[in-house]
């Protein structure tokens, strides 16, 4: 296992709001972090500061391997066309796209893997269907693809299981355990305390300008939860006395 | 008919008028699909507008010559482009509104010096566009605004499309991504200038909005809606400035633009994704289970 990053002494938030003060933290290969936090509380934010979208207040990120030239990456959905008159196969070619010029098209070996990839996601048989008539969690399983396309050695995915059913949504998270044992680092934002939580080693905990890192069944306690916003009292303990292992990660 | 049209193509200004409109439907097909895609329709209209007074102020300092009406529109519409970019980001203006206004102030500093100006100005081609007005000048400014734009367009398509389906993930992966809009911006201004003199100022975005919606209703990848969107503006052109020569009081710019628009309306009507998807539909899902259909498709 190496560290793919590093965070020292980091504060983030914008001109007139801080996020959280003070986060030192190392990513690994081969780990997944889960960031949990109340709505506002920079999960996103932290994200799209790792893609190196924004900078901190304060502190530093080192990358002791040196910054990867790919950074795979699934934002939310908010801003995604489905209109955009494109096919499976072309939106999960898109993880392949290196920049500008006239040679940033597909070679054979990527149309390749492009199809190993939908194969992967379990897509391969609707490769030419046009994005408007997919359903939410065969959107999602093509914009996995994507990740995969990417081949990076750290994946961040914000919210990735939002509007997906149970069945893709294990589909998925199968993905993640077979990148995590790859030996990629992935970071994965997730809203609700779920058994995706079992699939995480590390989680990381925002809310009311405080950030908590460590091990999901340190960091994920009942009185932590409640201390940093997450959860009300009553919240907490009806919680961990009918679901005691919703926050019982088997792995970590 | 047939020697109507012999009589026609024996004509100088309408074998001009034929050429320009060919190259000039190559050029506009790419930029009006991605002003669709990226819901930029309205804002290409208001562009045309935009540069109006770049445009008047070329002509009336140095007449209607094709140097004038290029620089003079290009500092109005990059000018314009730039306020509007300025206003969205420090202020709390969108870009639509940012737009708006800057371009009805645009179009009002631009018809206030075209009045003034008095009776020397050919208002109707000016806002219409006149075939009669292709000269050489205007055929090359056609050829080289084409020549940059399909230039372009080679190197910008996948960041245009990238960009136009994830913005989010676009911004992810690329250091300026503000080179994409502002450079398309900048082929969107070039296209109306080099559309001014067959088509007007008010008629100008229509040959590029019109084929790339009709376009719209056919094409489930960015090939067939580029491909298909040259096909109904070539038409366009050649039906519209034939039937502009049948009728001599009527100005290319409204005729070229109706042709598009019944392309529009047909396209609307038996598209696979217009309302003839609904007629399908309707007729696939007696023999089709529910199951089946994608769930979005049950939504609607």
């Amino acid at each position: 296992m190496s560290t793919v990053l590093q965070l020292r002494n980091l504060s983030l938030g914008y001109r007139d709001l801080t996020l959280f003060r003070r986060l030192s933290m190392d990513i690994e290969s081969g780990t997944t972090l889960a960031v949990l936090g109340s709505n506002g509380s920079g999960k996103s934010t932290f994200v799209k500061m790792l893609l190196g979208l924004m900078e901190p207040l304060s502190g530093n990120l080192k990358w002791p391997m040196g910054k990867p030239r790919e950074i795979g990456y699934l934002a939310q959905m908010t801003e995604f066309d489905r209109r955009f008159p494109l096919r499976v196969r072309d939106l999960a070619a898109m993880g392949s796209w290196r920049g500008f010029g006239l040679r940033s098209g597909l070679n054979n070996a990527s149309r390749v893997r492009v199809e190993t990839a939908l194969d992967e996601v379990g897509v391969l048989d609707i490769a030419d269907r046009p994005l408007h008539m997919l359903s939410g969690g065969q959107l999602q399983r093509t914009l996995f693809a994507r990740v995969i396309m990417q081949d990076a050695p750290l994946i961040l995915l914000d919210e990735p299981f939002a509007a997906v059913d149970q069945s893709t949504e294990a589909h998925l998270l199968w993905i993640i355990r077979r990148w995590q044992e790859e030996g990629r680092a992935v970071v994965l934002v997730v809203h609700d305390l779920s058994s995706v939580l079992d699939h995480c080693s590390h989680a990381l905990l925002l809310g009311r300008q405080e950030a908590t890192h460590g091990t999901v069944n340190d960091v994920l306690t009942p009185d932590r939860l409640v201390a940093q916003g997450y959860l009300s009292e009553s919240q907490a303990s009806w919680m961990f006395r009918s679901a005691p292992s919703i926050v019982e990660p088997a792995n970590a | 008919m047939l020697d109507l049209l012999t009589e026609m193509w024996s004509f100088t200004f309408m074998r001009r008028a034929f050429v320009a409109t060919t190259i000039l439907s190559a050029s506009v097909a790419p930029v009006g699909a991605f002003l669709v895609l990226r819901r930029l329709s309205l804002a290409g209209e208001a562009m045309a507008h935009a540069i109006t007074p770049g445009i008047v102020i070329g002509f009336v300092t140095t007449g209607l010559s094709v140097m004038s009406l290029l620089i003079g529109g290009l500092i109005a519409g990059v000018g314009v482009a730039i306020l509007t970019a300025f206003l969205a980001r420090r202020t709390i203006l969108r870009s639509d509104a940012s737009l708006a206004s800057l371009y009805l102030i645009a179009l009002a500093v631009g018809i206030f010096i075209l009045s003034a100006a008095g009776s020397a100005v050919p208002l109707k081609s000016f806002l219409f566009g006149s075939i009669l007005g292709i000269d050489d000048a205007s055929l090359i400014l056609v050829g080289g605004v084409a020549t940059v734009t399909l230039i372009s367009f080679a190197i910008l398509l996948r960041p245009l499309i990238v960009s136009t389906c994830d913005p989010v993930f676009f911004e992810a992966r690329t250091r300026r991504p503000w080179l994409t809009e502002q450079g398309f911006m900048l082929l969107l201004v070039l296209n109306l200038l080099a559309a001014f003199k067959t088509l007007g100022t008010l008629m100008a975005v229509g040959l590029m909005i019109l084929p790339a919606t009709a376009a719209r209703y056919w094409a489930n990848t960015i090939t067939g809606q580029l491909v298909l969107g040259f096909v109904f503006a070539l038409s366009s052109c050649w039906i519209g400035l034939t039937l502009s020569y049948l009728f001599p009081e009527t100005p290319s710019g409204p005729a070229i633009v109706l042709v598009s628009g019944c392309f529009f309306l047909v396209s609307a009507v038996f598209g696979p994704l217009g309302f003839g998807r609904r007629m399908r539909k309707s007729a696939v899902s007696k023999e089709v289970p529910l199951a089946q259909i994608p769930q979005e498709e049950r939504a609607r």
